[in-house]
């Protein structure tokens, strides 16, 4: 192994963004410390730094870093990209929602800006063990910021849950990535790649075990079925806008980082059966996902289920394996940050005694009641079950269109069917809220500057990218062919 | 003039969106924007015909513009002698919802009028769309303010019509899509151009297994099918019709059933000319066991707007037949009932919609003797009724008797059963019309019920004016569409040949498609 050249020239212009998130973190903390009476505007500064972080963002130069093991390229920017957007969607909606629940903190703000940076490590890091560092740095943060109700029992519930299933599934990861540092003597992915280049992947067991147990931590992190089970009971009781983040985020950079990974094998896997375990999970969390979802009627239960589909549709672009299944997954998380946590954050309004189930009947009439928020969500709803003229369907189209330019027809028979399937459910939504008269007991508040700001972004995001994909398209293919320079 | 087609799709989206800004409080404004808009959209539509270049065949009033590079996709529009006449029928039909229901829409007048224009603008596009992925993107866009319309408008049991409607469309359309992205692909493999432009994928699937080809064949024949809805999968229509405002219902089964019949003349039949030629038997058996069926079932009817969806199932029926027994006499006759159908049924279903606001009942045992104290009302009602039945000097007889002389040419069998279904429309329709108007007044309910309105007689009249036109002189009409319909069978002709050559010869078949790109351009001007 080479250790020489740890740190680079221009290492901490590389770095800004990562910092400019960890300081500004801080400096949240501090104010809320010392300037207690000054919460309200917590958020406004939070969103400030998120911003300026984008700006940064823009203009880091490329390269390799900390002796190959951390990667700067487009790819990693446009991940970044989302990271932030998330970031910035659910910090919008966090706003008036902590306030509201009198739970209101600076550390919120920090916890989302250093899980950011944790992604942020996950998406660049070429060397297995900088994605295991990243994703352990966001596991800490998700897990303070699922309990964040900390007076509601579904809270705490929650966030143990996901803080003993995600101990266990790092565990794994970390017992994979060691098995695979047996086999091919390094956890560097350059390095690996070279492996499975020369050698004869099929003829060491010892590396399938390791594969198992790497998709199986990864799976978790994915929420992909069957590990699925931690996914509807975690969004339940975290607030609406961290369950909208959660849902998104980490699933992103988990994705990105699987394809590095998955690249960095591709010469083995014509050898080995490890696809078909792939495919089968992919399968498996399309069926599952849908048909569960179904018969949901608490919200963000149903947005947990209908998110275990989406992963599903996520990795038929990861089982096709082409030049460009990096651009379809950096689309579709894209949209999917901006439809699911547009989706959460309507929710996060529906504001009442959070122990309660938030059903599908608390969005009755919504449409007529507030109707930029019912608009807001029937566009969510509309772009998540992939009608067209939405970016969902741009990006479930692209997936499709990976699959049986692939040869890959029968799975994308399976994501139609399916898809088919989830339209039932997200019609519902809209049904609710059009066509059922609220009652008095309906809940519901005025949105204010801020979640009216993040359902904007949200709608124009959507109709815009579904009108006018060329671009991001462009953007994501000449990105995506960098992913491992 | 070069923007006419983009300004029938764009203003009124743009009038939709003025709209939504607008208080809901306004509600006359509201009402009278939507008027003006679809009126004036008309209008404008007018230019169609007026700036049209007869005797030609290919895409006239063409626009194009690279839409998504990378995929091919380009934002591209065009009618021809096929899509001409449906795309006025549209224009025509929403000026006519929204006087019709000026009065009768009280909850939410604003979004109504909203989904009316969203609904308008999909239609046309989806008849002028020259790209395969912009016309599913149409096709499914007129979906959600259909789904809308129904079930926030619509009658007691709307969830489910509006669920069942929404639901049976998007599993076809979806299969379709798979379909659509297996064909560009395979587009792709043979000329290395990834392209969804319609006229380039014509002969794609001639090189493909004939297994493959049947597969693509009913993936696109069953979305459309579905659309028409041809039987068996008929059943979300009385549903949806039954449930839906009448507004709702005109723009259903005077536009939107189109979509499905006009589908298989655009994709179906030049896409597939092999597979139609194998499997047209099969469409033709079940278009005219929907004709009888419908017919039958329309008969029975206790309900007079169930009546009339159940008739638009038989008349959908006609349309078919006259598509599949690939003739130039029975495909015209097919395209003019398409037209016909959206005039007769449209008046139909607006009629049954006015005595429905006076009564609040649809039951044929409710009414009798209506045409003593609504004459002008029964007037009106006998007209759409003979239009429906296929009166000679209507114009539900020039398409009826082209289909029916067209197909008998191919198909005598198919011709000789289905033309039961025009007696049995006299028969179910003038019982209807008995039962309802003449006789003794028996409940006592039916003696003041207030005559038609103006803005109905408004909403009558240019449908009315259609109905006689294109019954004492179809030729306007019929000159404009033949063409375009002579050059699709020529086209569906010449594949199969081709096929036949090259099978004999063993040659690879030269790309095909060139023949409709010169038309495109050519159209240009």
């Amino acid at each position: 192994m080479n250790l020489t050249p740890l740190v680079e020239a221009g290492w901490i212009n590389a770095l800004m963004p990562e910092l400019l998130l960890c300081v500004g973190g801080m400096l949240l903390i501090l104010i809320d410390a010392f300037a207690p009476k000054s919460r309200s505007v917590l958020s406004a500064i939070a969103v400030i730094i998120l911003v300026a972080t984008v700006w940064v963002e823009r203009a880091i130069p490329g390269g390799l870093f900390f002796g190959g093991t951390y990667q700067i390229s487009e790819i990693t920017q446009l991940f970044d990209m989302t990271f932030l957007l998330a970031a910035i969607l659910a910090t919008l909606f966090a706003g008036d929602y902590l306030q509201r629940e009198g739970i209101d903190g600076g550390e919120f703000y920090a916890l989302l800006m250093w899980g950011t940076v944790g992604l942020m490590m996950m998406a660049k890091g070429l060397d297995l063990l900088i994605v295991i560092l990243g994703l352990e740095l966001v596991s800490i943060c998700i897990f303070v910021l699922v309990g964040y109700h900390r007076r509601l029992v579904i809270a705490n519930e929650a966030s143990l849950k996901y803080f003993l299933m995600g101990a266990f599934a790092t565990g794994f990861i970390l017992y994979g990535t060691a098995l695979f540092y047996g086999a091919t003597q390094s956890t560097n992915l350059t390095a690996m790649a070279q492996w499975f280049a020369t050698n004869d992947a099929a003829a060491n067991p010892m590396l399938t075990v390791a594969f198992v147990l790497l998709m199986a931590g990864l799976g978790f992190k994915l929420a992909l079925a069957p590990f699925h089970g931690w996914a509807p009971d975690v969004y339940q009781g975290a607030p609406s806008p961290v369950a909208g983040w959660l849902s998104v985020a980490p699933k992103a950079a988990t994705l990105i980082a699987l394809a590095r990974i998955f690249y960095a094998m591709s010469p083995a896997l014509p050898h080995v059966q490890w696809m078909k375990m792939v495919t089968a999970l992919s399968v498996l969390s399309m069926i599952v996902g849908n048909a569960v979802a179904i018969v949901q009627r608490d919200l963000k239960r149903m947005l947990a289920y209908s998110g275990i589909a989406h992963v599903g549709y996520m990795m038929i672009a990861m089982i096709t394996l082409r030049d460009d299944s990096v651009a379809a997954i950096a689309i579709y998380t894209i949209v999917y940050a901006l439809m699911n946590i547009g989706a959460f954050g309507v929710v996060s309004l529906l504001s009442k005694n959070q122990n309660d189930p938030q059903t599908l009947d608390d969005i009755a009439g919504l449409f007529w009641r507030r109707p930029f928020q019912g608009f807001a969500m029937t566009i969510c709803m509309f772009s998540l079950s992939g009608l067209p003229p939405t970016a969902g369907f741009m990006s479930k189209f692209y997936i499709f269109k990976n699959a049986i330019e692939s040869g890959h027809t029968a799975i994308a028979l399976t994501g139609i069917i399916t898809s088919i399937v989830s339209v039932y459910y997200y019609l519902r939504v809209v049904y609710f809220m059009f066509m059922k008269d609220a009652t008095e007991a309906t809940p519901g508040t005025d949105s204010g500057v801020f979640a009216t700001g993040a359902m904007a972004i949200s709608i124009l995001g959507i109709i815009g990218i579904g009108l006018f994909p060329g671009p991001l398209f462009r953007i994501a293919g000449q990105a995506a062919s960098e992913i491992f320079r | 003039m070069i923007l006419l087609l983009s300004s029938l799709i764009w203003i009124p989206i743009i009038a939709a969106l003025v709209l939504a800004l607008m208080p809901g409080s306004w509600v006359n404004a509201i009402k009278g924007i939507g008027l003006f808009v679809s009126a004036a959209m008309f209008v404008v539509s007018l230019g169609l015909v007026t700036g049209w270049r007869e005797g030609f065949a290919g895409m006239q009033f063409p626009e194009e513009l690279d839409w998504i590079p990378q995929w091919g996709i380009r934002y591209g529009l065009g009618v021809d002698g096929i899509s001409l006449w449906l795309v006025l029928l549209t224009t025509l039909l929403t000026p006519v919802v929204f006087l019709a229901s000026w009065n009768t829409i009280h909850k939410h007048p604003k979004a109504y009028v909203i989904a009316f224009l969203i609904m308008e603008a999909g239609t046309v596009g989806v008849f002028a769309a020259t790209d395969l992925f912009l016309f599913y993107v149409f096709f499914e866009l007129t979906l959600l303010p259909m789904y809308v319309i129904i079930g926030v408008w619509g009658g007691k049991n709307r969830i489910y019509a509006a669920v069942k409607f929404f639901l049976f469309t998007i599993a076809g359309s979806l299969l379709m899509l798979l379909g659509i992205i297996y064909l560009v692909f395979q587009h792709y493999h043979e000329t290395q151009l990834i392209s969804f432009t319609i006229t380039d994928l014509y002969g794609t699937a001639a090189n493909l297994s004939s297994y493959t080809q049947a597969l693509l064949f009913f993936a696109f024949a069953l979305a459309f099918a579905i659309k028409v809805p041809l039987f068996p999968l008929h059943t979300w229509l009385p549903d949806a019709h039954v449930e839906a405002p009448t507004g709702g219902s005109i723009i259903l089964a005077g536009v939107m059933l189109k979509m499905g019949t006009y589908g298989f003349l655009r994709f179906v039949l030049p896409f597939f000319p092999e597979a139609t030629a194998k499997y047209a038997g099969v469409l033709i058996a079940l278009s005219v066991i929907g004709i009888i069926y419908g017919a039958l079932v329309a008969w029975v009817q206790p309900d007079m707007k169930k009546l009339v969806a159940y008739s638009s199932v038989s008349h959908l029926g006609f349309c078919v037949l006259g598509i599949f027994a690939l003739n130039q006499t029975s495909i015209e006759g097919s395209i003019l009932q398409m037209v016909n159908h959206g005039l007769s049924t449209g008046a139909l279903f607006l009629l049954v919609g006015v005595v429905y606001e006076r009564r609040h009942t649809r039951l044929l045992a409710d009414y009798g003797g209506l045409a003593e104290t609504m004459p002008v009302y029964a007037v009106c009602f006998v007209i759409a009724m003979l239009s429906s039945v296929g009166l000679p000097g209507l114009n539900g007889f020039v398409g009826e008797f082209l289909i029916l002389s067209g197909s008998f040419q191919t198909h005598p069998t198919a011709a000789i059963l289905s033309a039961t279904g025009v007696i049995l429309a006299a028969i179910y329709l003038l019982w209807l019309i008995q039962r309802v108007f003449y006789g003794p007044i028996t409940n006592e309910e039916n003696r003041n019920v207030p005559e038609i309105a103006w803005n109905e007689i408004g909403a009558l009249v240019p449908l009315f004016v259609f109905i006689v036109w294109i019954g004492v002189h179809p030729n306007t009409f019929l000159s404009r569409m033949s063409p375009s319909v002579q050059q699709l069978l020529s086209q569906v002709q010449h594949e199969r040949e081709h096929k036949v050559l090259q099978a004999r010869v063993g040659q690879p078949p030269a790309l095909s498609g060139q023949a409709g790109e010169l038309a495109i351009h050519g159209g240009a001007r």
